[in-house]
Parts: C-alpha cells; sequence; structure tokens
C-alpha cells in the first residue's frame, strides 16, 4: 500500500502545494550548512555568501557532521525538509583546508557537487569598508577565461554559480536595479594534464559616469570592489548521471510559442493569411431569378423523383468515358490544382 | 575631485576585444573567452587585483552597453517616482531544473471507462437545493444537509424494499444513516484502488 500524506489543515495543505513541481519554477533556495569541522573564517565566509544569495537562503548555526562525498542521504533529506537545491557545506581539514562543498540537487536528489577549497588571500565583506548594494537585486555576471565554455569541470562551475546567485527570472529588469556584478575569472589559461588553475571570485559595485562619447544612452562604467574576495582552489567533483542531466534539462511544452498557421510575410513586410474553406455545395448555389422558378410552383412528389434519375443517367454517360467537352475547355482537376495558391489579403 | 571627474567624461565606452565576447542578457551575463595572462593573475603579482577588475570593468562595460540598447519601458507607479524597465530576452543558458517536469493527472477507473464510452460528465449545479418548506437554501449534504431530513422527523414510513425483510424492525432513520455512511466508505475505497493502479 502506498503512503499518501493528507494534510490535516489548510496551512499544511498550501505548504505542500508550495512544494510540488511545478511549470514555471520559483527561484532555487539556499542552504548554508556548517560541518563537523567549519570554523570561523568559513562561518564568515558563508555570512557573506548568503547575504549575496538574500533573501533566498537559509543558514543553519549549528554543525552538522556530514561527510558529503561518503554518504548523500543526510543532504537529500536537508534538501527535501527544507525544499533548497541548492546548498553549501563548509569543512575544514589538514588535506583540504577552508573547504566549500557547492552542491545543487534536483528532485531533492544530488545532481552534482564541487569541493572548492578557499585560498590564502581571502578578503570579505567587513575588509572593504565600501558603500555595499541593496539586498535581493539581481546581480550581473561576467566570466573570464575560455574554459568556462570547453572544460566541463568549469562548465559545471559556471552553471553553478549562475544558477547559484542569478536570483528571481524577469524579463523585466530595473536599470536602477543593475547596481553590482559577480565576476568569475580563471587564473590564467592552462593545457591538459597541468592541474587545474584557481577560479577568482570577486564582487564589485557598479559605478556609472556620464561620457562625452557615450552620449545620453551610453554610461562610462568604473568598479568598486565590495567582497568577499575568494580564490577557490578545485577539489573533487561529482558529475550528474547523463539521465538525469536529460531529465533535468527538459523544458514545459505547454510554455513553448504556439507556432501560427496559414499567416506568412511577404519579403516587403506585408502580412499574409491563408483560408482554407470548405466544398462548395453547389445544390444551394442562387442562380437567376425568375417568376416561374419560385417554390410555389413547385410540383411535389413526382418532380424530385425525376430529378434524382437524370442525374444517375448523366453520371452513366460521363463514366463511359464520352466526354463530349473539348480539350480547349478547363476541367474540374485544372481548377483544383490552382485553388489552394489562393490568397486572401488581411486588412494591413 | 573635479580633475577625475573630467577624466571620466573623456574615457571611451567603447572596448575592443581580439575574440568578441558572447553574452547572455536574460541572464546579465558575459563570457569572455580572451587569452588570460597567466602572471597578471598570478598570486604573487602586485598589481593582480588591478588586472582582475580592468579585465571584468571592460566586460561590464560592454554589457551595460548591451542592455541599454535594449527596448525599454518607461512606467510611473505614483506621482514621483518613474521607473525605466529593460525587456530583457529569453536565457540562453541551459541550467537544470529544481524538480522533474508535474505529471499529468491520472485519470480514474470511471473516467477511463466514461471516455471509453464517451460519457459527458454532468454540469455542476452547485450544492445548494430550495427547501419549499422553510423557504430557505439549504445544503444538499453536509452541515444541516437536504439528504438528512428524514432523519429527525417524528414519523417515518417504512421503505418497500426492506419490507418482509429481517431489517424491518429496525429504525429506517438508522438505516439512512448507515447507507450514506457506506458509500462514503465505499468512495474511499474506490480512491484507494484508483491511487493504488495508478502509482
Amino acid at each position: 500500500m502506498i503512503r499518501t500524506v493528507k494534510p490535516k489543515n489548510a496551512r499544511a495543505k498550501r505548504a505542500l502545494e508550495k512544494k510540488e513541481a511545478k511549470l514555471v519554477e520559483n527561484t532555487k533556495q539556499a542552504l548554508f550548512i556548517p560541518g563537523q569541522t567549519s570554523n570561523k573564517a568559513l562561518h564568515d565566509i558563508i555570512v557573506d555568501l548568503s547575504a549575496l544569495k538574500k533573501p533566498d537562503m537559509k543558514r543553519f548555526n549549528r554543525k552538522n557532521d556530514i561527510k558529503p562525498f561518503e554518504d548523500v542521504s543526510n543532504l537529500e533529506f536537508l534538501s527535501e525538509k527544507n525544499d533548497t537545491s541548492l546548498m553549501v557545506l563548509t569543512t575544514n581539514s589538514k588535506k583540504r583546508r577552508n573547504n566549500l562543498t557547492f552542491i545543487r540537487t534536483f528532485g531533492y536528489k544530488i545532481y552534482d557537487m564541487i569541493e572548492l577549497q578557499v585560498a590564502e588571500n581571502m578578503k570579505l565583506f567587513q575588509d572593504f569598508k565600501a558603500q555595499t548594494f541593496n539586498v535581493g537585486l539581481k546581480p550581473m555576471f561576467t566570466f573570464q577565461g575560455s574554459a568556462f565554455d570547453t572544460h566541463p569541470v568549469y562548465k559545471q562551475i559556471k552553471s553553478l554559480f549562475l544558477d547559484f546567485f542569478k536570483g528571481e527570472t524577469t524579463n523585466l529588469q530595473d536599470v536602477a536595479g543593475l547596481q553590482h556584478v559577480i565576476s568569475m575569472t580563471i587564473q590564467g589559461d592552462f593545457q591538459d594534464g597541468e592541474p587545474l588553475p584557481n577560479v577568482l571570485f570577486r564582487v564589485y559595485k557598479l559605478k556609472t559616469y556620464r561620457s562625452e562619447q557615450g552620449g545620453k544612452k551610453l554610461p562610462r562604467v568604473e568598479l568598486q570592489e565590495t567582497g568577499p574576495r575568494l580564490d577557490f582552489k578545485i577539489g573533487r567533483v561529482h558529475t550528474p548521471t547523463a539521465d538525469m542531466v536529460k531529465e533535468a534539462m527538459k523544458r514545459p511544452k505547454q510554455l513553448e510559442p504556439k507556432t501560427k498557421k496559414n499567416v506568412e510575410r511577404d519579403d516587403m513586410g506585408d502580412q499574409f493569411g491563408r483560408v482554407h474553406l470548405g466544398k462548395q455545395d453547389l445544390g444551394k448555389l442562387q442562380t437567376r431569378k425568375m417568376k416561374g422558378l419560385k417554390s410555389k410552383f413547385d410540383q411535389v412528389g413526382d418532380e424530385e423523383d425525376y430529378l434524382n434519375d437524370r442525374e444517375s443517367e448523366l453520371n452513366v454517360t460521363e463514366d463511359s468515358g464520352d466526354d463530349s467537352y473539348g480539350e480547349d475547355f478547363t476541367t474540374a482537376t485544372d481548377i483544383q490544382v490552382d485553388e489552394p495558391a489562393k490568397k486572401k489579403q488581411r486588412s494591413n | 575631485m573635479s580633475t577625475e571627474k573630467k577624466d571620466y567624461k573623456s574615457l571611451p565606452v567603447t572596448v575592443e576585444k581580439p575574440i568578441p565576447v558572447t553574452y547572455d542578457l536574460g541572464n546579465l551575463s558575459v563570457f569572455d573567452s580572451n587569452v588570460l595572462d597567466k602572471n597578471a593573475l598570478d598570486s604573487s603579482n602586485a598589481k593582480r587585483e588591478e588586472s582582475i577588475k580592468d579585465l571584468t570593468r571592460d566586460n561590464v562595460q560592454l554589457l551595460i552597453n548591451q542592455l541599454l540598447s535594449l527596448p525599454m519601458k518607461t512606467t510611473t507607479d505614483s506621482v514621483s517616482s518613474t521607473m525605466t524597465l529593460l525587456q530583457l530576452p529569453e536565457p540562453t543558458t541551459e541550467l537544470p531544473r529544481e524538480k522533474p517536469l508535474p505529471k499529468a493527472k491520472q485519470l480514474t477507473k470511471w473516467e477511463k471507462f466514461a471516455a471509453k464510452k464517451g460519457i459527458k460528465s454532468k454540469v455542476k449545479e452547485g450544492r445548494k437545493i430550495y427547501d419549499e418548506a422553510s423557504g430557505e437554501w439549504v445544503n444538499k449534504w453536509g452541515y444541516k444537509g437536504a439528504n438528512k431530513k428524514l432523519d429527525s422527523q417524528w414519523l417515518v414510513e417504512v421503505d418497500e424494499d426492506v419490507k418482509g425483510t429481517e431489517k424491518e424492525l429496525v429504525d429506517p432513520r438508522s438505516l439512512g444513516r448507515q447507507e450514506r455512511k457506506r458509500l462514503i466508505k465505499k468512495n474511499e475505497r474506490q480512491q484507494k484502488k484508483n491511487l493504488k493502479n495508478n502509482a
């Protein structure tokens, strides 16, 4: 017997509905978890990272004994319980110093994981003493380095950070909301076989100045660093299975724009619509009106039989192949060829 | 301060790159695949942060130039505030979904049968019914439901079907209640069966 969770009150019902899979998804929520070996530096880092992710985040205060590359059941449980598909776990060991594990889940199952170790020269918000930007704004992203398009690990990092910080998906963006930029740079290009270079994570605030060259529209952009400044060394990586990727990349068919049939544009930009008409019923054709053809003069009964007889006789003569029409006349088949090409111009 | 301001005015707003950068304007992002100078980005270099900042600035300038040339829409919320909104295109970078696509609701056994036979579902008439005796609209079922009318009568006729069976002597009011309870149980059983079959 399958166990079905039936909500006991309206609030629980709403909460369950909110958790359900949707066609248009909500912003991914992030969960920050201090690991068993977390320390002060890591705590400060996740405070800063969570400030960038606000308000779509949750941060735990207590330490959790989770080893993501050995057992994922705890993480999957926390993902389902908090309905968060992005997680960051902090651990520290001699081998992997100041380690952040970024985890993404798909349907409460682990999608991918990557370990990023913070190098020595990190700086936080507070070290810059710079004016920061408003909470909850959509950031801009710059990715520097060709490996972000070619190397699988860096592709994963690009996808992860875009997914993590992009915030709400909108088609309207306030110009005044373009306040900060997240910059990811690969520390130099590299060849196959060389160790993977670090990824440099920087956050800048935008300052725009009126420029003579840009005219009224385009400003000159300058940047001011606000932090956090983190250099990530790449550790262990868990990649998603091909099946999971296929399932996760599916786009709902219902949201695809509908193709408009029978409407086309020509080279001049005029719009044409093609109208398909049914077969015309020639029996109802209005012919010349005469007094003698009025319905009150109709002979009831006999006449209809007589007409039917004539028609069947006519058909027989046609079938016999003795065609009385000359070749100069247009035949019925010729007309049918022309018919679909008939275009009716729309109002414009 | 004034000299600095003049400086910005004369600075260019265009950036030249050997390989043109690519954009994903829906995600407000720019991807630069030009060659990176390893020495400039090395942690031992004193000018390292400067070079990262300059690199980013150039790319942000390119992105801002692209963004501000998108179609714009101005809205006025209240008397004083106006907002300029950019109309962003669809994001092009493929990112994984959070949860699998919602599945279509499975048909119940009855719905399958009805579809096969071409039976159309009834038009919903609402759950209220007019009570002639009291002149009020009452629920068809549920609280003070019209199906419970007989339960509170002082005189109830014995049903023809019950006559001659062992139930003849049972209070007909309680029989009505039993029947209702039985139907509820039956419906629950059917629901469970449908869930099980569709799982």
